[in-house]
């Protein structure tokens, strides 16, 4: 047993670090913060950092160098998340390309594929977002009832997709839709859609933020193209379940780092005020403290395991429950502990300027619900886990 | 980067987890620590310290093998529930072997090996550390001395440092301090000038101060490990039943309320193993970190066993309650190693200042 990382790794992280503080010019609070700032400006301020770290090498690190990426391993990726947390910056817009349909392409898709989607995911220059769930088929994602017709050599996609991240800025959707009625999982195939076409309507849905950042969509005879389709037909399921598998262990220590950040913010805020030096405040801190390094534990072994090249299992699950679920204790006892100012909107006077907390607080509501809630998890676990038997 | 055990430690897992249910399945240590005054099997101990067990945390030349090692123990003696003294003991050891005294290294061989039972006496009454020692003599009380009556020494923490009090001819002057769990014999003990004038000072205050606070990071990772243990028998027991207990025409595992709480603990119990095993390699191999992270343990092992074992009894339902199903074994057993070896709020409180905050 061994958490040591590589000499190799921890230059790599020194470098990055190096990197950011000459490149990261505001942190991504600091955006948020601005008053000048409105969504769409907001959105091209991701996507000119989306191009430094391109350019810097720091996209798709584990993604063939042919491809644009740096055959990296899984420690370097999480590495990277790692410090991008830390450091407050701002997320990328292309993250569901350039995390999830990038390794599929390289995995499942065709050389042409490659070539005309990859590079442009990578430069930011193509927003792409996933067509996944439905209004009807969420956590049980199998029984999505989306219809792809042929239509020539290619597809006329109808139905409705929902919950689509980022889709109001998307360019391009990877969209999974049936082409075979009768077969549940063997009758579901991967297409890549343009989403300015006839036949398909993104409508932007507000959340609870007040943001709408996603949206849903509805087709309606949409063309999606035979050169477009990521595998064979009727693969769509074992590539969809593949590339929700690429999500996983990257992010896997950048949770803690943010949360890290987060809670110097709050003990900061909690001196000001007076109040850090009180038993029970203390008390909360510690626990919060203690809780986040034992998500980091959790974090260090799925990636040892990665390392030692196997898969994560089910127990991945553990990790999903363990930083939703944390993400809310932190931002209550955030509420709890500042008192009325915590819910001061982001450019408010007054408000706090390390976290914005009355953002996050409501963000954490999302965390249990999305990539399969608290409860499909726990389902998960007992079943696979524990092998509890479906009644 | 790798999470499992290499093949010694691997192999020195398998094999007490082999040794313990052979000599100390819960069927027969239940009689040991319910009836024996001693609440263990001595020939038992006297076994596990010829086989090196005591010395695993003295250096290699000494037979040690460190703190993954040791946790990989622990955890196993946690799923057997296993009575007496062994972290007790191991933390003597320990502290001793910091002690240059010709005493100190001959009551840390006689331990490590298993003839002879030294425990640390530190707990009194209130926050101040009364006791003292002068003149060969310690006077003072002890609170929740572990085994202490029946102990061959004790390593007393005094005022003046740290003194090695071997049993005087009479016996202690000890008072039994039983607690909710049958596994466990505490002792109150009070030095007095009845007693034989042998105690010598091993470490002076300042010594035994530094010592001590080791002490502490090594007692805080044992009882995580130990707190392992116990959680994962308990759950294994807890779906084992739920598997076999029927209701409404269906094994009760099928319920979905009772899917999620042995999913929680399964998220306890497998973080515990994380934090543990996180925190043992960090006591080998970057001991910077090694008292944060064994507080972290310790800290998160203590509510997550407690958790895990109620959970135990709440989902074996009535025979859940009875002395005769073992759940209760294991909450109390769990009680023990949570409220001693530092507190769970004694953890948070290392956790905040060695964070940073």
């Amino acid at each position: 047993m061994d958490l040591h990382f590589t000499p190799e790794q921890e230059r790599f992280r020194a470098d990055l670090i190096g990197w950011l503080e000459a490149h990261l010019e505001r942190t991504w609070t600091q955006e948020t913060k601005d008053p000048r700032h409105d969504a769409d400006s907001l959105v091209e301020v991701r996507r000119r950092w989306q191009r430094k770290l391109n350019d810097a090498g720091y996209l798709g690190m584990q993604w063939p160098t042919e491809w644009g990426g740096r055959g990296a391993s899984e420690v370097e990726g999480a590495i990277l998340m790692e410090e991008l947390s830390r450091a407050d910056a701002p997320q990328i817009p292309n993250f569901l390309g350039v995390s999830l349909l990038g390794p599929a392409l390289i995995h499942h898709g065709t050389e042409e594929q490659r070539q005309r989607f990859l590079p442009k995911m990578l430069s930011g220059e193509e927003i792409w977002c996933q067509g996944f769930s439905e209004p009807g088929s969420g956590s049980d994602l199998a029984s999505l009832r989306t219809r792809a017709e042929p239509d020539g050599d290619d597809y006329r996609i109808s139905g409705q997709k929902v919950w689509t991240t980022f889709g109001p800025w998307a360019d391009w959707i990877f969209v999974l839709a049936r082409t075979d009625p009768a077969d549940r999982y063997g009758g579901i195939t991967f297409f890549l859609m343009p989403i300015d076409q006839d036949g398909v309507e993104m409508r932007p849905i507000r959340q609870i933020t007040g943001e709408s950042e996603f949206g849903e969509v509805f087709f309606d005879g949409g063309l999606a193209k035979r050169e477009h389709v990521v595998g064979q037909i009727g693969e769509g399921w074992r590539i969809a379940m593949t590339v929700l598998g690429y999500e996983r262990g990257s992010s896997t220590l950048a949770y803690p780092a943010e949360n890290e950040r987060q809670l110097h913010g709050l003990v900061s805020a909690l001196r000001e005020k007076g109040t850090f030096e009180s038993p029970d405040v203390r008390e909360k801190l510690g626990r919060l403290a203690l809780e986040n390094e034992v998500m980091r534990s959790n974090g260090l072994r799925t990636l040892a395991e990665m390392a030692a090249g196997n898969a994560p299992g089910p127990e991945s699950s553990i990790e999903k429950i363990f930083w939703s679920e944390y993400a809310q204790r932190l931002t209550d006892a955030a509420f709890e502990l500042l008192g009325p100012e915590a819910q001061l909107q982001t450019t408010a006077a007054h408000a706090r300027p390390e976290v914005d907390w009355a953002y996050q607080y409501l963000w954490s509501r999302a965390g249990t619900i999305y990539s399969g809630s608290s409860e499909i998890q726990r389902n998960i676990i007992a079943k696979r886990v524990l092998q509890m038997p479906t009644r | 980067m790798q999470f499992e055990l290499d093949e010694d430690r691997a192999l020195l897992k398998s094999s007490t987890r082999e040794l313990l249910e052979r000599e100390s399945s819960l069927a027969e240590a239940r009689s040991v620590m319910e009836e024996s005054p001693e609440g263990y099997e001595k020939a038992l101990y006297t076994q596990l310290g010829e086989l090196g067990y005591g010395s695993l945390l003295l250096s290699e030349q000494e037979g040690g093998m460190g703190f993954r090692a040791f946790a990989a123990v622990l955890s196993e003696m946690g799923r057997v529930a296993f009575p007496g003294p062994f972290l007790d003991a191991a933390l003597a050891v320990h502290a001793l072997a910091a002690c240059p005294a010709p005493q100190a290294t001959q009551w840390r061989e006689r331990t490590a090996g298993g003839e002879a039972l030294v425990v640390l006496a530190r707990r009194e009454a209130g926050d101040e550390l009364q006791a003292h020692f002068a003149g060969g003599r310690v006077t003072g009380r002890k609170r929740f001395v572990p085994f202490g009556a029946h102990a061959d020494a004790l390593l007393v923490e005094t005022r003046e440092g740290l003194a090695l009090v071997p049993r005087p001819g009479a016996g202690w002057n000890a008072i039994a301090l039983p607690t909710i769990d049958h596994a466990q014999r505490f002792a109150e003990i009070r030095f007095d000038d009845s007693l034989d004038a042998g105690a010598i000072l091993v470490a002076d205050a300042t010594r035994s101060q530094a010592l001590l606070e080791t002490s502490d990071s090594v007692a805080a990772l044992g009882a995580a490990a130990f707190l392992l243990g116990l959680m994962e028998r308990s759950l294994e027991l807890t779906v084992q039943h739920t598997l076999e207990r029927e209701a409404f025409g269906a094994p009760i595992a099928s319920f979905q309320a009772l899917q999620h709480r042995c999913a929680d603990s399964l998220l306890q119990t497998e973080s515990t193993r994380s934090a543990v095993f996180r925190a043992a390699w960090a006591a080998d191999e970057a001991p910077e970190t090694a008292p944060l992270l064994a507080a972290v343990a310790k800290g998160w092992a203590g509510p997550a066993a407690r958790y895990v074992c109620g959970q135990a009894i709440q989902l074996h339902g009535g025979v859940g309650f009875t002395w005769e199903y073992d759940p209760h074994i294991y909450l109390k057993r769990a009680k023990t190693f949570e409220q001693f070896y530092g507190s769970t709020r004694c953890q948070l409180e290392t956790v905040l200042s060695l964070s940073g905050f």
